[in-house]
């Protein structure tokens, strides 16, 4: 075991982290898109290689575990002139809440920057473990 | 007679130990967002002392594995119990133990470099 795990760890949350922004992103966008529903990002610790040694060793990264669609009810607002408009004049928009997107936006940037940390926390570590050689 | 004495394996031992407890405290930076995780550790000054107080020599195979923090209390509704201002202070903590082994090791080589006279 090295200090390589810890950056790997950190890569994997990184990548995980990023994945959150992008859908959160995907959610702003679409937030006006008829019959769209927001996504979330669901995440589980990594299982490793699956052996007893992996189960053994507790320290793993994180995986999306999927992305799922919020099944929170669409908004549905009349407006018969709308060309999605239904039989009765409602036009189905997305449950895609503003204030939501943008928590969630801080959260995954700010979980993001302390996996930077703590990658570079890894970094100059193992630079320090280097010197023992000189 | 061994060119390395007890201390300077224990330091070895210990400088594995933060290493492995790094690992640690990265995975549960990764995990702060994992419903249901639960937070883990390593102890492995107390899993030295305990070598130390009994067979010594065993030192040198001493090894040290993440477990789950079972006192740790969940911060979150979903039982998550990483609290990233704690695992942030650790990781520093841990990070400063880290150089200051390296730097005992490196102190104590260079000694021992001069004493065969190779430095």
């Amino acid at each position: 075991m090295s200090l390589f795990g810890a950056m790997d760890a950190s890569t994997s949350a990184l990548q995980a982290q990023r994945l959150r922004l992008n859908v959160t992103a995907e959610n702003i966008a679409n937030a006006e898109s008829v019959g769209y529903r927001r996504k979330d990002v669901v995440l589980r610790q990594a299982t490793g290689g699956g052996g007893f040694a992996d189960a053994l060793q507790a320290a793993k990264g994180v995986e999306v575990a999927a992305v799922v669609a919020d099944q929170d009810p669409q908004r549905r607002v009349l407006d018969p002139t709308h060309p999605d408009a239904d039989a009765q004049g409602y036009v189905t928009l997305p449950n895609v809440d503003s204030v939501t997107e943008m928590t969630e936006l801080i959260s995954a940037s700010r979980s993001y920057e302390a996996n930077v940390t703590a990658m570079q926390t890894a970094k100059t570590l193992f630079s320090r473990t280097l010197e023992l050689l000189r | 007679m061994q060119l390395f004495d007890l201390t300077q394996r224990s330091l070895h031992a210990a400088l594995h130990g933060a290493a492995v407890r790094q690992n640690a405290l990265a995975a549960n930076i990764a995990n702060v967002d994992t419903p249901g995780y639960r937070r883990v550790d390593v102890d492995f000054q107390d899993a030295l002392r305990r070598t130390l107080a009994g067979d010594a020599r065993a030192v040198e195979a001493l090894e040290v594995t993440p477990v789950p923090d079972m006192r740790a209390v969940a911060v979150r509704q979903d039982g998550n119990t990483v609290d990233i201002d704690r695992e942030a202070t650790e990781q520093a903590t841990n990070g400063l133990t880290y150089q200051a082994l390296v730097s005992v090791i490196n102190a104590r080589e260079a000694i021992i470099k001069s004493a065969i006279g190779v430095a």
